[in-house]
């Protein structure tokens, strides 16, 4: 277990800046998967008489950015943090479970195929509780992803994961 | 099909629910179409050396599937909030049902604006999402 000061000394880490493209195959595929059937997220005459800016992707699509959309050429490795797994792989080393607690989208604007977005990862929080003999390790992660070219916000995600041991 | 607007908006009303019986299919699905592999969403076997009755679906499909209930009531592109706690695990051959009330409408910065509280249940209504969402309004009938 970290001990309180080495998780305090968490808030504030970057975990990761990633440049993303947010294309039509992955947003109608997740879309496929969630059983979400908005022809708006398939179809560009849809989105266009929706009035959106274009095909959108479903609410929670935001976790699959950087699985899908963070192509090489796009990043700037200057910028690279540590990635999640400066939270993570002290605590995974302890064994135990690692849980997703809570998650959160806030949107500024839909989300669009086409769109180029820079995400920045931050801790924002992490501390533990104790419980039934147990010990619950909370670390709150946040993202704030801007439009690539105009700087302006577009959608925030905050993920929430709870190591129990 | 939208059916929440500015002209149908009211507090209380709830939005069609939906049912889906869940997979181990739609958990290798979710698992591509997310990026996320965790293997104790589609290795059986390495879910039950972990102790797991089985593999366990993705929080974050469960989530997804709650968000189409949301879309599906307000409209592709609607949201401006959503926020969950995951409360239990899902497993394959569970029923999952969407639950998505209104219960307030507000307007901010010109914007007809609905919140929302959302669920995610299986048969036995054991909670396994739950949250809230705030949705923009689309003007119409």
């Amino acid at each position: 277990m970290a001990d309180g000061s080495t998780l305090e000394e968490l808030i504030g880490t970057r975990t990761a800046v990633s440049t993303v493209v947010v294309e039509r195959g992955p947003v109608g595929f997740f879309a496929d998967c969630v059983f979400d059937e908005s022809p708006e997220s398939r179809l560009p005459s849809a989105a266009a008489g929706a009035g959106l800016d274009g095909i959108v992707a479903p609410p929670t699509f935001p976790i699959a950015f950087e699985g899908w959309g963070r192509f090489p050429e796009l990043q700037n490795e200057a910028e690279q943090g540590p990635g999640m797994m400066a939270a993570l792989a002290p605590l995974m080393a302890k064994g135990g479970l690692i849980l997703h607690g809570e998650q959160s989208f806030h949107y500024h604007r839909p989300v669009v195929v086409g769109d180029v977005l820079r995400g920045e990862g931050t801790i924002v929080d992490a501390y533990a509780k104790e419980s039934k003999g147990k010990t619950m390790t909370f670390v709150v992660t946040e993202t704030v992803w801007t439009d690539a070219e105009s700087g302006n916000p577009v959608v925030t995600s905050r993920f929430n994961i709870i190591h129990r041991i | 099909m939208t059916t929440l607007t500015t002209q149908t908006a009211a507090v209380g009303l709830t939005a069609p629910v939906l049912r889906h019986t869940l997979t181990r299919t739609d958990l290798v699905r979710y698992a591509g179409a997310s990026g996320d592999f965790n293997p104790m969403h589609h290795d059986e076997v390495k879910a039950a050396a972990a102790g797991q009755p089985s593999v366990f679906g993705h929080g974050m499909l469960s989530m997804g599937f709650l968000g189409s209930a949301i879309t599906s009531f307000a409209g592709a592109g609607s949201v401006v909030d959503y926020s969950v706690r995951f409360a239990r695990q899902t497993w394959p051959g569970e029923e999952l049902i969407t639950a998505v009330t209104v219960t307030a409408l507000r307007d901010e910065d010109g914007s007809a604006l609905a919140d929302l509280e959302v669920r995610l249940t299986n048969a036995d209504g054991e909670e396994k999402v739950v949250g809230t969402a705030t949705v923009r309004l689309a003007s119409g009938s």
